[in-house]
C-alpha cells in the first residue's frame, strides 16, 4: 500500500514537472531521467551483482533501433515490437553472460568491451537496416489508441519507465534474490556453500539489468526521433560507470545523485572550460576510488551519522 | 607473391606495436593481477611528447627516443603512486585499482587534449622516407626499424626475467605474493618497476607507430583494446605469448582486409571476433593470472 502511494506520487510529481518545462528543458529533462533509468539498472549490475561489464549501452542501443527497425522496416505492430526487441535482448544477454559464469575473474569485462565495440562496428556497417553512420531517422511514434504521444505526454512515459526501473530494482534488491545477488559479490564461495547457484544468479542479473537497459533504450527511440551510432559507444559506458561509482555503487539513490550530478555537470562547467569536463569527472572518479568507494552516498551517511550522534 | 611478401612485413611490423602493448599489460599483469587499462593512454601521452620533442623541437631521434621513454616511464611511476598504491596499501580489492586507472585514462586523454586540441600532430620518420627492395623482401625503412627495435626489446626483456636476479623476483611475485614478501622481495618496489616498464614499453610502441599514424588524443583505446586482444590471444604466462598474439592479431587483421571479401568498415570487427572467440575457447591464460595474482 505504501509502496503504491509512493509510486503514484513520484509519478506524478515527475510528471508535473514535465508539464512545467519548455521545449529545450524538456528534451533535457527527458535525457536527465533515462540516464537516471540506466544508472539505476547499471547500479544493480555493478553495484549489487558486482559485475564488471561495459556492454550496457549495447542493449540500450539495441533496444533503440529495434524500434525502428521493427515498427517501421518489418511492419510490426507496437506491442509485438517491444516483445519481439525484448526478446532480441534476453537471447544476446543470455548469450554473453552464460559463457562468462564458466570462468572468473575479468573475463566479462573483456568480452563485453570487444561486444561494445562490436555493435559500433555492425551499426556502421549495417547498410539499408541501420542507416550506416547516419543511423535512422525520419520516424515517429505511431498513435497509441488514437492518443498522440508527444511533448509533456511522451515525457510521462519516461517518468513511468524510470520510476519503474526503481521500484522493480528496490523489490529484487530486497529479495532473496537480491541477497544472493550480494552474497554471490562479496564471498563467492560463502554463497556456494548455502545453497546458491552462483551462475544462475550472475546470468539472472546481467539479463535482467540488461533487458531493463533495453526497455530504456526503446523510449529513447522517440525522444530525438533518430538513432545513430555514436550515442551507443564506449564513451557513454564510462560516464555511466563514473556516475555509478561517484554516486555510491550498491545504492539506489546513490545512482541517481551520481547521474543527476554528472549529467548536469556539463552544463553548469560549460563556461569555465567548455568541452573538458571529462577531465573533471576523470579526476573526481580517481578521486572517490580513492577517498570513499562508496561515493557520494557514503559521504551523506557518515555525515548523518555524526550529525544524529550529537 | 610479391604482394603477399610485402603485406607479411607490413602485417609483422603492425603485429610488432600490438606485441609491445601486450607485453605492457603483461609486466603489469603479472606481479599485481591488475589489467591496466591505461595503457593506451600511457601511449597517447608518449606519442605527444614526442611530437614535442622530434616535431616541434627537433630533437635527433637518437636523443628524443629514450627521453621519450624514461618520461613515459616516470608516467606509469606517477600512475602507480597515485592510483594503485594508496589502495594496494588499504588492501582494498583489486578491481579498485582497475577502476582507478580507467579515471586515470580519462585524465590523461582529456589533459592530452585540453594542451594539443583536438587535431591529429605529426611524428617525424626515424630514418626518412624510404624502401628497402632485397629481392621478394621489400618494405618501408619503418617497417624494418619496428621490427629490429621490438626483436632487441623482446630478447632484452626475456633475458632479465628468466636470466636475472630481479627479473626472477618479479616472477616469484607473480606466482605468490605472500611467499615471495616473507622471503624478502620488496613488493612495493616490484610493483612501482612493474608500473614503471609498463609505461616505457608503452612509450615505445607510440614512438613506433606515431610516424605513420600521427599523434592523436583519441588513439589510446584502440591501442588499450588490441593491446590486451594480442594479450588473450597468446595467454599471459609468458612473455613470448604477447608477441605471438600481437602477430596473429596482426596477420588476422591485414588478410581479412586484404583478401576477405567483406567491406573494410566490417574487417573493424575481425579482431573483437577473435578476442570473444579466443575468450569462450581457450581463455586459460586470463585464468593464469587470477590463479597466480592470489
Amino acid at each position: 500500500m505504501r509502496t503504491l502511494l509512493l509510486v503514484t506520487l513520484s509519478v506524478l510529481v515527475l510528471s508535473a514537472i514535465g508539464f512545467a518545462l519548455g521545449p529545450y528543458q524538456t528534451d533535457v529533462y527527458r535525457k536527465l531521467l533515462l540516464w537516471v533509468a540506466l544508472a539505476l539498472s547499471y547500479n544493480f549490475l555493478f553495484g549489487v551483482a558486482g559485475q564488471v561489464a561495459f556492454s550496457h549501452f549495447t542493449f540500450y542501443g539495441i533496444g533503440a533501433y529495434a524500434m525502428p527497425i521493427l515498427l517501421f522496416q518489418a511492419g510490426l505492430p507496437l506491442p509485438v515490437a517491444v516483445v519481439v526487441a525484448l526478446v532480441v535482448v534476453i537471447l544476446v544477454a543470455l548469450a554473453v553472460a552464460i559463457p562468462a559464469t564458466r570462468l572468473d575473474g575479468f573475463y566479462l569485462a573483456l568480452a563485453t568491451l570487444a561486444l561494445a565495440q562490436l555493435f559500433i562496428v555492425v551499426l556502421n556497417e549495417g547498410g539499408e537496416v541501420t542507416g550506416g553512420t547516419g543511423g535512422l531517422t525520419n520516424y515517429r511514434l505511431p498513435d497509441i489508441a488514437g492518443v498522440a504521444l508527444s511533448g509533456p505526454r511522451y515525457t510521462v512515459v519516461i517518468v513511468l519507465v524510470v520510476v519503474f526501473t526503481w521500484f522493480a530494482l528496490q523489490r529484487v534488491d530486497r529479495s532473496f534474490f537480491g541477497r544472493a545477488c550480494r552474497a554471490v559479490r562479496d564471498n563467492p564461495q560463502a554463497a556456494a556453500a548455502v545453497g546458491i547457484d552462483i551462475a544462475r544468479t550472475k546470468v539472472m542479473a546481467y539479463v535482467l539489468t540488461s533487458a531493463l537497459a533495453a526497455v530504456a533504450g526503446m523510449v529513447y527511440a522517440f525522444v530525438d526521433n533518430t538513432v545513430n551510432p555514436p550515442i551507443f559507444g564506449l564513451e557513454n559506458t564510462f560516464l555511466l560507470l563514473f556516475m555509478v561509482i561517484i554516486g555510491g555503487s550498491g545504492s539506489l539513490p546513490g545512482a541517481v545523485i551520481g547521474a543527476v550530478l554528472l549529467y548536469l555537470l556539463p552544463f553548469v562547467l560549460a563556461p569555465l572550460i567548455g568541452h573538458h569536463h571529462a577531465l573533471v569527472f576523470g579526476l573526481v572518479m580517481v578521486a572517490a576510488v580513492l577517498l570513499q568507494p562508496r561515493g557520494l552516498i557514503g559521504v551523506i551517511e557518515s555525515l548523518t551519522a555524526r550529525w544524529k550522534r550529537r | 607473391m610479391q604482394d603477399l611478401i610485402e603485406l607479411a612485413i607490413s602485417a609483422t611490423a603492425g603485429g610488432c606495436i600490438y606485441a609491445l602493448l601486450a607485453l605492457a599489460y603483461l609486466v603489469v599483469l603479472r606481479p599485481t593481477g591488475i589489467i591496466n587499462f591505461a595503457v593506451g593512454d600511457w601511449a597517447t601521452v608518449a606519442a605527444f611528447a614526442g611530437y614535442l620533442g622530434l616535431s616541434r623541437y627537433e630533437l635527433p631521434w637518437a636523443a628524443g627516443m629514450p627521453l621519450v621513454i624514461v618520461l613515459a616511464a616516470l608516467l606509469g611511476w606517477v600512475t602507480e603512486r597515485i592510483a594503485v598504491r594508496p589502495l594496494v596499501e588499504r588492501g582494498a580489492p583489486v578491481l579498485a585499482p582497475i577502476l582507478a586507472l580507467l579515471g586515470m585514462l580519462v585524465v590523461f586523454r582529456e589533459s592530452v587534449s585540453l594542451i594539443f586540441g583536438p587535431d591529429p600532430l605529426p611524428v617525424p620518420q626515424p630514418l626518412g622516407y624510404g624502401r628497402i627492395e632485397w629481392g621478394l623482401i621489400a618494405g618501408s625503412y619503418q617497417s624494418f626499424f619496428i621490427m629490429g627495435v621490438t626483436a632487441l626489446l623482446f630478447c632484452g626483456t626475456w633475458y632479465f626475467f628468466e636470466r636475472t636476479l630481479a627479473g626472477r623476483s618479479f616472477e616469484a611475485v607473480a606466482l605468490d605474493r605472500k611467499a615471495a614478501a616473507l622471503m624478502g622481495i620488496n613488493l612495493r618496489r616490484v610493483t612501482a618497476c612493474a608500473f614503471a616498464a609498463g609505461g616505457a614499453i608503452a612509450g615505445l610502441a607510440a614512438l613506433l607507430l606515431t610516424p605513420n599514424t600521427s599523434a592523436h588524443y583519441l588513439m589510446g583505446i584502440p591501442l588499450a583494446i588490441q593491446g590486451f586482444t594480442a594479450l588473450v590471444i597468446g595467454g599471459v604466462g609468458r612473455i613470448e605469448g604477447a608477441l605471438a598474439g600481437g602477430l596473429i592479431l596482426s596477420f588476422a587483421e591485414q588478410l581479412t582486409v586484404r583478401y576477405a571479401p567483406i567491406p573494410a568498415g566490417l574487417a573493424q570487427g575481425v579482431p573483437l571476433v577473435l578476442l570473444i572467440g579466443f575468450l569462450l575457447v581457450r581463455p586459460q591464460g586470463l585464468l593464469l593470472a587470477r590463479g597466480s595474482s592470489r
